[in-house]
Formats: C-alpha cells, sequence, structure tokens
C-alpha cells in the first residue's frame, strides 16, 4: 500500500533541517509500529520520501511525505497511530491512499505559498506599498541560490500576493512558482519585501502555509491532486 | 527571553537545534514543586554531550526516581556565545530556559582534563563567580563528577564538590542533603556535605608542599572531615537504573543510537588505562535485563540502531546470546546492533559478521602497539598471530577498511617498537592484498601516550613534545610511499597540556584560570586550542609545565591524588609498573585467579560475572 501523508511541521521545529525533519518521522513509524516497508538491499531503509524541502528557520502548515506499506492499513488508524507517538508541534493531518505509478512529490508540486506575520504596520500602509510595487516594471533581487551572483526577476514567478489582519498583525501571503518559470526562494521574497520598505524588525514570523499542484489557474494540493 | 532567543538568535547561528531542546522524551519537571534544581552542564558542545552515556543515566533516574529536579545544558559554539553574551542573555537550560544561576547545584561532568575552560567559560556566561571562594549564599553549588576527578586537585578552586566514582550512587545522595540543608550558612552546607562518602569538599582541606617543590600532603582543616576519600561504586548492577527513554535528538548526534551498558569496569589490566583502573570491578548484567531495555527504549525513542557499550564489550560473557536475539528480534524491521570495540580476535570478527549483514564500513582494531615486547609493558595480553588472525578474517568476510589504533611515547620505547608499528601496518596490508576483494585501505590512529593518575605508569615521564614529534617524522618516514596505509597523528602539545592537568596539583589553579582569560575554551578541538596562550598563562603563574608531564617520580613521592581511594592499592600499582619494567604480563583475574589488587577487599564487593555461557 501506497500513502501521501499531509502534516503540520509546527513552529517548535521550525530549526529542523530537511534530514532531522527525515529522521524524526523515520523514528515516529518505528515507535507507532506502522507497518512500513523497507528497501531491498544491504542496508535497508523505510520506503519514505519527502516532499519539497521545508527550509531551516521556516515552518509548515501543510507539508508532504509518501510511504509504502507492507499492508494495508486503515488512514484514520494510521493518523491515530503516528499523533500518538509524534513530537508536541507535529501533526498528521490527512492521508491518502496513491497508487504505486503516481509520481513523487518532489515531481508534482510546482507552487508554494509563504506567509509573513507583520507586527506594528498598519494594513493600510501595506495596501499602499504593494501598489507601488505593482507600478514597477520587475522584481529583481539576488540570488540565494547556488548561483550566488546572479540577480533574480521574480515578477513572472509570484502567482498572488494577499494580506489580510489578523488580531494585532498583518499577513502577507505570497503564492510562488517553486521551479518553472522561476524557483522562488523564501528567502529572495524576504529580500523583496525588505527592498520596498518593510522593515525585518516588523517580521515576527514566517511559515509555509501551503505547497501546490499548479494547473493553469488551479491550485491542488498533492493530495487533490493524485493522478 | 525565549521569545527573542527564537527570534532574533537563533536564526543567526549555526545548527540552531542545538540550542532548542524540547526534544522527544525530555522531562520538565515542576520547578515550583521540585525540592533541589540542578542543572547537568556538560563542557562541550551539544551534539558530544547528547552521546554521553553517564548525564543520560543522571538525567532519567534524578527526574524519574527523586523529588529533584534535573536539567540539561551544553556549551554553546561561539557563534552563539558571542550573540547571547552580545544580548546579555544568560547561559540557560533546555527544559526551563533558566539562567544556570537560578539552579541550586550546576553539576559539571568532567570527562576530559582540558575541558575545564569550557567550564569556567560555562559558569562566566551565566554570572556565577568562577571561583568557589568567591560564591555567597545565594551562589549554586558548583559540582563535578566524571572520569578526571579521580585527580581533581588542579580543578578544586572552582568547585564546591566533587563527586567521586559512580554517579547513580551517590548524586541522589548528594542531592537529598542539599535539601535537607537548604537555609543553612554555605559553610555548614559544605561541612554536612563533607560527611557523604564519595563527596569531596576541596575548601576543607589545605595542601603542604616541601621546599622541594614536591606534594607532601592534604590536610583536613576541621574535625570530621575524612583524610580520604572512597569513590562509590555501584553494586548491584543488573538492577541499577537505566533509562527506558531516552531522550531523542532532532540533530544529528555523535553517538544517536539507543545504548545498552553491558558491563561496567574491565579487569584486562591494560597498564595505561585509566578507564581500566579507576572501573573497578567488572560488574556485568543479565541477558533478560538487557533484552528488556532494548525492547523498551526502541519503542519509547524508535531508534534504528542499538549499541553495545563498555570498556571492553566483547569480554561481555553473555554477548554472543545477546548479540543473537537483538538480531533476531530487530533485524526484520530494520533496526540494527553495533559494537562499538572490537577485541583482536576472530570470535570479535566472527560476532561483528553476525550483526553486520549489513554495509561493512571500517573495522576498527586496537593492537596499542607494535611489538610483542611493548605489548608485554603495557599488559595489552593480544599477540601478533592473533591480530592477524582476526584481519584475516575481516578482509575474508568483506571488510576492505581497517582502522588500527596505536600509542606511541610508551614507558621503555626503543626505536624498534616504533619500526615495529609501521611493520605490523605493512603486515596487515599484505594479508589484506592477499584476502581481501578489492584494494584495502589501513588507516592508523596514533596517540601520544600521556600517563594518568591512578595507573601503573602514573610514576613515568611523559615524552616530550619534541620526544613525540621526532618519533613522528621517524614513522611517517618508516611508512614510505606506501599509499595505502594512512597515518592519523594527535597534536603534541595538546597531549603536553593534557599530562600536565593529569598528574597536576592546586598549584596550577591560577594558570588555567588565566588561560581561560586569554581566550582558552573548546581546547579539546584542534582549531580552538592555543598552545601558546597556555604557555603565557603558565609562565606568568610561575608554572614550570614539564615538573608535572615530564618529570619521573620516585616510589615513595606522594601523589596529590592518593587520598581519592579507588579501590586499588599503590602497592599493586607500583608492582605493575615493576612487572612492565621487566616486559611480564599479568593476566585477567576473571581467568586467571586473584591478582589482589584490593578492590574487591576493600570495598567488600565481589564481581558481578554472569554464568558462563555457550
Amino acid at each position: 500500500m501506497r500513502i501521501r501523508c499531509e502534516y503540520l511541521a509546527g513552529p517548535e521545529l521550525k530549526f529542523l533541517s530537511n534530514l532531522d525533519m527525515m529522521r524524526m518521522m523515520e523514528r515516529a513509524l518505528r515507535r507507532a509500529e506502522i507497518p512500513y516497508a523497507l528497501s531491498e538491499g544491504f542496508n535497508p531503509h523505510i520506503k519514505l520520501s519527502m516532499g519539497t524541502v521545508l527550509p531551516v528557520g521556516l515552518w509548515g502548515k501543510n507539508e508532504y511525505f509518501d510511504l509504502e506499506l507492507k499492508n494495508r492499513v486503515s488512514p484514520d488508524w494510521l493518523i491515530q497511530q503516528l499523533n500518538t507517538v509524534l513530537p508536541p508541534g507535529v501533526k498528521i493531518k490527512r492521508v491518502k491512499e496513491i497508487d504505486y505509478r503516481q509520481p513523487a512529490l518532489m515531481k508534482i508540486i510546482n507552487s508554494a505559498a509563504y506567509a509573513f506575520v507583520l507586527q506594528e504596520i498598519l494594513l493600510a500602509d501595506l495596501e499602499q506599498l504593494r501598489e507601488e510595487l505593482m507600478q514597477r516594471p520587475d522584481w529583481k533581487v539576488k540570488s540565494r541560490g547556488k548561483k550566488k551572483d546572479v540577480i533574480k526577476d521574480l515578477k513572472t514567478g509570484i502567482y498572488k500576493i494577499e494580506m489580510k489582519g489578523q488580531g494585532d498583525s498583518v499577513i502577507i501571503n505570497l503564492t510562488v512558482a517553486t521551479g518553472e518559470p522561476v524557483n522562488i526562494r523564501f528567502d529572495e521574497l524576504l529580500d523583496l519585501l525588505l527592498s520596498i520598505g518593510i522593515k525585518e524588525e516588523n517580521i515576527i514570523d514566517i511559515y509555509r502555509e501551503a505547497n501546490y499542484v499548479k494547473i493553469q489557474e488551479k491550485y491542488l494540493t498533492p493530495l487533490e491532486k493524485v493522478i | 527571553m525565549k521569545d527573542k532567543l527564537f527570534r532574533e538568535i537563533l536564526p543567526l547561528v549555526s545548527k540552531p537545534v542545538r540550542y532548542t531542546g524540547n526534544e522527544l522524551n525530555m522531562i520538565s519537571k515542576s520547578w515550583t514543586e521540585s525540592q533541589c534544581r540542578m542543572v547537568l552542564a556538560f563542557p562541550d558542545v551539544y551534539e558530544v554531550g547528547m552521546s554521553h552515556m553517564g548525564s543520560k543515566i543522571l538525567y532519567g533516574l534524578v527526574n524519574e526516581k527523586t523529588d529533584h529536579l534535573l536539567e540539561r545544558s551544553y556549551a554553546p559554539w561561539p557563534d552563539m556565545e558571542a550573540l547571547l553574551r552580545r544580548n546579555k542573555i544568560p547561559l540557560y537550560s533546555l527544559e526551563s530556559y533558566r539562567s544556570l544561576a537560578e539552579f541550586d547545584v550546576v553539576g559539571f561532568s568532567l570527562q576530559y582534563e582540558l575541558s575545564i575552560t569550557n567550564c569556567i567559560n560555562m559558569l562566566d556566561m551565566a554570572g556565577i563567580p568562577i571561583h568557589s571562594s568567591d560564591r555567597g549564599e545565594t551562589d549554586p553549588m558548583v559540582i563535578a563528577g566524571g572520569p578526571v576527578v579521580f585527580n581533581p586537585e588542579p580543578f578544586a578552586e572552582f568547585f564546591d564538590a566533587f563527586l567521586i566514582g559512580d554517579g547513580e550512587e551517590i548524586l541522589p545522595e548528594y542531592l537529598d542533603l542539599c535539601y535537607a540543608v537548604r537555609g543553612l550558612p554555605r559553610g555548614d552546607k559544605l561541612l554536612a556535605m563533607a560527611k557523604i562518602r564519595g563527596v569531596y569538599i576541596p575548601a576543607l582541606y589545605r595542601a603542604e608542599y616541601g621546599e622541594d617543590g614536591l606534594f607532601k600532603s592534604l590536610m583536613p582543616l576541621q574535625e570530621g572531615v575524612p583524610d580520604r576519600i572512597q569513590k562509590r561504586v555501584v553494586t548491584d548492577f543488573d538492577q541499577s537504573y537505566f533509562p527506558d527513554r531516552p531522550i531523542v535528538p532532532y540533530m544529528n548526534v555523535i553517538h544517536d543510537r539507543a545504548i545498552l551498558e553491558v558491563m561496567r569496569g574491565c579487569q584486562r589490566g591494560c597498564r595505561f588505562c585509566h578507564a581500566g583502573m579507576v572501573y573497578r570491578p567488572v560488574r556485568e548484567k543479565k541477558v533478560e535485563t538487557l533484552i528488556r531495555q532494548a525492547g523498551a527504549q526502541i519503542k519509547s525513542s524508535g531508534y534504528e540502531e542499538i549499541s553495545l557499550s563498555s570498556l571492553s564489550t566483547l569480554d561481555y560473557t553473555g554477548i554472543k546470546s545477546l548479540v543473537t536475539q537483538l538480531v533476531e528480534n530487530y533485524g526484520p524491521c530494520g533496526i540494527g546492533v553495533s559494537l562499538p570495540s572490537l577485541r583482536v580476535d576472530a570470535f570479535s570478527i566472527d560476532l561483528a559478521n553476525e550483526v553486520q549483514k549489513v554495509r561493512k564500513t571500517t573495522l576498527t582494531l586496537a593492537p596499542e602497539a607494535g611489538t610483542q615486547k611493548m605489548r608485554d609493558i603495557i599488559n595489552k595480553n593480544i599477540t601478533e598471530e592473533q591480530l592477524l588472525e582476526a584481519v584475516q578474517a575481516a578482509f575474508e568476510s568483506g571488510w576492505n577498511s581497517l582502522k588500527l589504533y596505536f600509542m606511541f611515547g610508551l614507558p621503555y620505547e626503543e626505536e624498534e617498537d616504533l619500526a615495529g608499528i609501521i611493520r605490523m601496518l605493512k603486515e596487515v596490508k599484505a594479508v589484506g592484498s592477499r584476502y581481501a576483494r578489492r584494494a584495502v585501505e589501513i588507516k592508523a590512529g596514533l596517540a601520544n601516550f600521556v600517563p594518568k593518575a591512578h595507573t601503573p605508569f602514573q610514576w613515568h615521564q611523559q615524552n616530550s613534545m619534541e620526544e613525540f614529534d621526532i618519533k613522528k617524522e621517524y614513522l611517517i618516514k618508516a611508512r614510505g610511499k606506501d599509499r595505502g596505509i594512512k597515518l592519523d597523528f594527535h597534536n603534541s602539545s595538546t597531549s603536553f597540556m593534557e599530562g600536565v592537568l593529569a598528574r597536576g596539583d592546586r598549584r596550577l589553579a591560577p594558570a588555567i584560570y588565566k588561560a581561560w582569560q586569554y581566550g582558552c575554551k573548546f581546547d579539546s578541538w584542534t582549531e580552538y586550542f592555543q598552545y601558546d596562550q597556555w604557555c603565557k598563562a603558565l609562565e606568568e603563574t610561575n608554572i614550570d609545565p614539564g615538573f608535572y608531564a615530564l618529570r619521573a617520580r620516585g616510589q615513595e613521592e606522594n601523589f596529590p591524588w592518593d587520598f581519592i581511594d579507588i579501590g586499588i592499592s599503590r602497592e599493586f600499582l607500583w608492582q605493575e609498573y615493576e612487572m612492565a619494567r621487566q616486559e611480564k604480563v599479568t593476566l585477567d583475574c576473571r581467568q586467571d585467579g586473584c591478582n589482589d589488587c584490593g578492590i574487591c577487599v576493600e570495598f567488600g564487593i565481589n564481581m558481578e560475572i554472569l554464568e558462563e555461557q555457550s
């Protein structure tokens, strides 16, 4: 049986690297006595594959992994077993069976939404800043990826900029491309926000809101888009 | 504070997970409802400290079995230290994020002599006075335990108390007393503590030295203070506490696996080995106890590997039966078993084969010396034949990378002994070319021998840095162009300082303090060790380091550590030293009958050895 899991990687775990997160999940699978499948060979490992890398320093509301099992189990049972043993801050939200032929998460996720939580700034002022941003012909920042000296234009890769008030803070939600036409990293978005006059000390939290499979104008979660 | 840490500081440091705590199985006890509040301070980074078995035992024991509380703190890496100091955040514990200064007891685990500078640095980062004499009524009791405190004297000025011997025996009793004497003046507390067996309160003693500069005696300053401190020993080792729910770190620490302590102590009697002398007698756990502990740990941790730990795991009587059962129970779920150290014989290789059905990475063996004469001197009772047999078995069963550990600068060492190391390496490689399926890689770890207190070589002079360096050159030259043999040396200046502290006395404290003021910390990390600063500190405090490290001692000389009673008589150690000079071996008393080292008689205990199992 092959399953896809959607989970919360809470703020408590935001400093974990991708490898730390994967090790944490594997250990939870063992504690929960999930009938995971092992790979063949001299050094068998759990057939677990994580979705796109959650950057160190960010937490994730909706993250994903795929897992192969030796035998069939009910998704509800699995959620319950795992949630009993996972450390505080991590929670399996949804589980869905998927076909063995379906492509890996890394292949299908092509968009993500990042949320920047700001304090001591008015929504109206932010709307103003957004207007100014929209006027600019390009949104150029220095690449934070491997090619450090390259200047990147983020404009074609930023699909949506949404803002809303929440309590005494404001959340900027940016839905962006991960891959084609341009791979946008959260720290490049941060640089962009700083370049339009947002102050770093006003940003109190950054998290990944969602991972999407974008098909034309539709944003599907990896659980909805399974073919 | 935590909020500022998470938002402003941790995003800027390397490996922030070192400083967040909140790991699986962490225990957060109520601050107000706990009697005595202690923080276990480990004077090295998180990933080193989290690998230390003794800390895991004490953490579980105090938190689960007593009304006291035990939290953790590790030495922050210099990038984090700078940020904490700049932001005026004191060094804190990972459980409650409280400053170390808020605890009743700050306990350091001293695993290595040079970690003293990190202890001082950690105290300073929490604003705790560094010298015991400067601490007042509201300051914590600063204590230390671990292998280094079998000679506590060089560190005496910095600690209020030393706990000597097996921590699980003594720490709960110490904390009970701390709670009982709360409210008393500090001086009275110390006096009360001095009455617990195994607790050494340095402020209650005065050291005397002769005109020749030699140590004479350590005198108790008050009535009721013992003149000898007897180490504490766990007697019913099989039933002693061991954590079923170890903390599971998020980051990759050095030993990131479930641990079973199969045995404590070792009676092989290698004459250079400090641990082998101070942790006697041998005590073994029952196989069924270990199987149960493995089950509990795997269930609570989800670890992918179980490691069998002790000073000499292959000497554990039940080893075969234990390994077979563990492999049977856990192999099918992909959980492996690992043996940290292998004995040099074919049986060990067979057993290693059993547990390593998987990847055959590097196999590690420790012949320690290159000639039979030298191995007889250090009482490492293996022959070249046994080594070559073991090596052949390893190559035949698929290993093609071997690491061999040696020491040099050993007592009575001659050129031929150094040549012997290289000759042995070449022979091992030749066996490899004959029996291995691929090209073999031989690595040799060559450690500088540092004589330690409480061992038969405590009378012997250490090689000088120049001697070490000349010998190192010789070894490299003798190895020649053989690319398949890699030699890995230690830093000779680090070994020199280690040697000074290992057999030092109270007079070293000002130099240690000064070295810290000059920026010495993380001295066990090559990239941070500053020999020139240590030299400056020693010079300015008028200390001749050679007096401690490079001087041969007479049979009758009193040692600053003699008052620590490890259960082995000085006569036995001297006799062993004589035997070394005569190149005579002393066999393991488990097989060969009692050698009168004194431990069983003096402590009125017996070795705990399992019935021989087939």
